[in-house]
């Protein structure tokens, strides 16, 4: 059986998704669910309920992504904070996280759900890795820039997400995803998740398309900074390395330009080689995992 | 077939637009219509509500501080001082550092100044101003004459409320005094700082001075926060249509509200302190 609702939009919904697809619709959405327990008072049901509600709904809206063409979701279960709840409560959320993610590996879909995370430990967690990486001699401290930092992220297989939606009326960001929202399209809705209806999808994809044309000039902006900086850091490396090796004379504009080339082509594939043992570390980290027994 | 669909996506988008035009006009019609209420209210209201020497009432119906000068309590300016700094105080919850998030093209550097003034005067310490062209960081002097220019129209007195003026790279030493702080910030203070923070603990690796396992979300805090104590945003106010944070401060923004409004420009005191009302109702369990 499959957990995500299968089943086919209704007419007025069929021809929502319809318009709605003739614009620029997001590749990535990313939510906040918000609103279980909130719900589950609203309702006199216990708190667990209100979390069981939740999946359901999380359920509902990957299906609604599917028949909109999203391909890619990221959702916040839980935080680090959140440990900070009662011993029931969080044995309770991980027990049920345990039920549903395992049937989910039966379905086709790409699905980010954040445990256990915060976005600070996250970006920490990026530099200690490109630290390691100079610590091994992969790379030089000079190599560090905003795009190897992204690569170290635990989403660095994912884009960016182009929309974030929170739930249940809060206006913060709470830790998720701050490095990787920087240009996203942020939409807070006021309904609880677990009540979350395709209209209220359909609004906050509306608002997307809506700020899509100036995010996307914001974005474009940025990334042609981004591309100076680099530039500049790299001449700059350049014009150090030939101060040192060179024989006291002003290198001529041709040199020097022949020393960027090389140098650049020697830091990116530096850069690649450093990302390639990244990831035999990290799926050599996860194989170790799954090869100790579980105990039952 | 995809055609009409695409027709009907127009048309959906138009009608938005036109949804917005309305309600703003309707705000602008609202709040002239209310401001000629307010003042005859207060007219009427305030000769014996002052009398009688109540402040609290006194607080409630002045909201204006561009009304006409008022005859009981003197000195207009120590009035709307007064009055300003009640209305911080009313406040359940009064934010100590709040953003101004600037996401319109051509942004106007005397309602930034204003809303810079009114912010501090309410008292609130710190103040940061955003874009995300980076135009207040290149233009960093004229914003700082229009603030000195609001503060004197508006009757700040200058040696109270005097600002620091703080852009990166300058002052490095600790801010002790409680002295309401100004701080211009541009792209180059997000992404790119903790980019260099990185850098610098990368390469203090490389030079062994430490090991890449002696890396914390503290040590990285503590850098991002150079030497000057000012604490993350609770408040940002961001004005314009665009719905995202364009970059600003990303390792900041972890617990900050986000509220926005239409636009900077003729924005009004009363704007703000709505907006500072809501921030003030707003309640964080912080994970529990």
């Amino acid at each position: 059986m499959s957990w995500i609702k299968e089943g086919d939009l209704n007419l007025l919904e069929k021809i929502s998704a319809n318009v709605l697809k003739a614009g620029p619709m997001p590749k990535h959405v990313a939510f906040i669910m918000d609103g279980n327990r909130r719900f589950a008072r609203k309702k006199n049901m216990e708190r667990q309920e209100g979390h069981m509600q939740g999946f359901n709904k999380l359920a509902e809206t990957l299906r609604w992504c599917k028949h909109l063409n999203i391909p890619e979701v990221t959702v916040y279960a839980f935080s680090i904070e959140n440990f900070k709840r009662t011993k029931e409560e969080v044995d309770g959320l991980m027990e049920l996280a345990k039920q549903k993610f395992e049937r989910l590996l039966e379905e086709r879909c790409f699905l980010n759900v954040c445990f256990a995370y915060t976005s600070r430990y996250e970006i920490t967690n990026a530099v200690r890795e490109m630290a390691w990486g100079v610590e091994q001699g992969l790379i030089k401290a000079s190599d560090v820039s905003e795009s190897l930092l992204s690569e170290c992220l635990y989403s660095n297989n994912s884009p960016n997400p182009d929309l974030l939606i929170r739930t249940s009326g809060e206006v913060r960001l709470s830790d998720f995803l701050l490095w990787q929202t920087s240009h996203s399209c942020l939409v807070f809705q006021s309904v609880l998740w677990p009540e979350y209806s395709f209209w209220n999808l359909c609004e906050a994809i509306l608002q997307y398309q809506l700020n899509h044309k100036s995010i996307q000039k914001a974005r474009e902006l940025h990334q042609e900074h981004q591309a100076l900086q680099q530039l500049e850091a790299d001449r700059a490396c350049v014009a150090e390395h030939l101060q040192h090796h060179g024989n006291g004379k002003p290198a001529d504009a041709q040199r020097r330009q022949e020393a960027l080339l090389h140098y650049t082509a020697c830091r990116e594939d530096r850069v690649q080689d450093f990302l390639e043992a990244l990831k035999h570390k990290r799926n050599s980290f996860f194989s170790d995992l799954c090869s100790k027994p579980v105990l039952a | 077939m995809a055609l009409l669909y695409g027709l009907l996506w127009r048309l959906l988008l138009l009608l938005v637009h036109v949804n917005t035009a309305l309600v703003s006009w309707l705000r602008v019609r609202l709040r002239s219509w209310k401001g000629r209420l307010w003042e005859r209210a207060v007219a009427a209201l305030l000769l014996p509500v002052a009398l009688a020497g109540f402040p609290d009432q006194h607080k409630k119906l002045n909201h204006n501080p561009d009304a006409t000068a008022n005859p009981v309590t003197g000195n207009r300016d120590d009035g709307r001082r007064a009055r300003w700094l009640s209305d911080g105080k009313a406040l359940e919850k009064l934010p100590v550092h709040v953003g101004l998030l600037v996401a319109e093209e051509e942004p106007s550097y005397s309602d930034v100044a204003n809303l810079v003034v009114w912010c501090m005067a309410v008292g609130i310490s710190y103040v940061s101003v955003y874009d995300n062209h980076g135009i207040f960081r290149k233009n960093n002097s004229r914003l700082l004459e229009e603030i000195l220019r609001q503060q004197n129209l508006l009757g700040v007195d200058g040696s109270k409320y005097s600002i620091e003026f703080l852009s990166n790279g300058s002052d490095k030493h600790n801010v002790v005094s409680c002295r309401p702080t100004v701080k211009v910030l541009s792209p180059e203070d997000g992404k790119q700082s903790i980019v260099q923070a990185a850098q610098q603990i990368c390469r203090s690796v490389e030079n062994k001075e430490r090991s890449s396992k002696d890396i914390s979300v503290s040590m990285l805090d503590v850098l991002l926060r150079e030497s000057k104590n000012i604490p993350d945003p609770d408040l940002v106010l961001k004005f314009g249509p665009v719905n995202s944070t364009l970059g600003f401060l990303p390792w900041h923004i972890r617990l900050t509200e986000f509220i926005s409004l239409p636009s900077h420009r003729d924005v009004s005191y009363d704007n703000m302190l709505d907006a500072l009302q809501r921030y003030a109702s707003c309640q964080q369990r912080l994970g529990q």
